[in-house]
């Protein structure tokens, strides 16, 4: 028996994983069927991937924020070794979420890399004060992608349909504050969308 | 969240290096030896060479830091990392360290998952983001890795 297949009988696997695990032998016959006939991520067509392998399901995760990010014009140092280099100050934004909610402090930013893949990666650090004037800080890493049209669409600064890219961050918390102190011990996952008033990350905390 | 299974992941770890108080919390090191992974778009095996740079902080919890280099069946090689948190009841962690099998819906084990490949047939691993679901077991950790969508 494989190893994936003993896994079937773990408990560490919930009903749901089950489900996936099993249905993986008869992914590839169920392609072209319904199984996968509401799948329609853009960022999935135009990376092109093999769809018929993988079923899609839900990771378990409740939101934690909505995270609005207000920007000064970019600082666009161009040309390094990884790609191209452009830094984006942070003046401002707010969150809010169930836990909690404030303001973004100004100083922090955004250091955005474009890949020579045509991947750009986000690498942001800001501070977040909470209506209660905890102090938390925050930073992300995160990747933005899409099809050329929609990626040229978001350099001019248009309103796009965040559905049409490939916007995903991975954000990770810091704080004193005991009352917060719970965003130390989680994982989270984002999902940004590029407006042209700023950039806008829907948070959610994965359980 | 929207997601899909992307692989699970097993890495053989032998007995780790515990190198006690550091400025940042009590440090263990842990080689990885080897290992083996198996999803529906890739499969293949763990090179030895890697490890996981375990860091328990002052506030109870552990931080994973991983790096592996995965072999799939068709001689790719896949750089991956991985950081983390682990963290639970106190009998839970504690039953855990002395190495029983727990279940591992009793405490929280969730990994962020970057990867990096020139191998055209995974590119697709450059470009997505992924979180993991780990346990814990005696003979190294087991990782469930989706792919979020």
């Amino acid at each position: 028996m494989h190893w994936l297949e003993k896994e079937d009988t773990s408990p560490l696997i919930g009903v749901r994983r089950r489900d996936v695990l099993k249905g993986l032998a008869a992914s590839v016959v169920a392609s072209a069927t319904s199984a996968f006939s509401g799948y329609a991520h853009a960022a999935d067509a135009n990376d092109r991937l093999p769809i018929e392998n993988g079923r899609e399901i839900a990771v378990d995760s409740r939101p934690l924020m909505t995270v609005r990010i207000a920007a000064a014009p970019p600082q666009k140092v161009g040309a390094v070794p990884h790609g191209t280099r452009i830094i984006v100050p942070v003046t401002g934004g707010d969150f809010d979420g169930p836990r909690l909610r404030g303001q973004i402090l100004p100083g922090g930013g955004d250091w955005l890399l474009l890949r020579s893949d045509g991947v750009l990666e986000l690498d942001l650090r800001i501070t977040l004060q909470t209506d209660d004037h905890a102090l938390i800080y925050m930073t992300f890493q995160g990747l933005r992608h899409g099809p050329p049209d929609v990626i040229a669409a978001l350099s001019r600064g248009e309103a796009v349909d965040p559905a049409s890219y490939y916007f995903r961050t991975v954000p990770r918390f810091e704080t004193s504050v005991e009352k917060y102190a719970f965003l130390n011990r989680i994982i989270t996952i984002g999902v940004g969308e590029t407006r042209p008033d700023g950039a806008v990350h829907r948070i959610d905390e994965i359980l | 969240m929207a997601s899909r299974l992307l692989m699970t992941l097993q890495v053989v770890v032998p007995p780790p290096q515990k190198l006690g108080a550091v400025p940042h919390g009590t440090r263990v090191i842990a080689p990885i030896t080897g290992g083996t992974f198996e999803g529906p778009r890739l499969r293949g095996k763990v090179l030895p060479g890697g490890g996981d740079w375990l860091l328990t902080r002052p506030d109870g919890v552990l931080e994973l830091d991983l790096r592996i280099t995965l072999e799939t069946d068709d001689g790719a090689l896949i750089y991956m990392t991985s950081f983390g948190l682990r963290h639970g009841p106190p009998e839970v962690l504690a039953a855990l360290a002395r190495g029983e099998s727990v279940d591992p819906s009793k405490y929280y084990f969730r990994t962020a998952v970057r990867f990096e490949t020139s191998a055209p047939q995974y590119a697709f691993l450059n470009r997505l983001i992924a979180v993991a679901s780990g346990d814990r077991r005696a003979s190294g950790p087991i990782y469930t890795i989706d792919e979020i969508l």
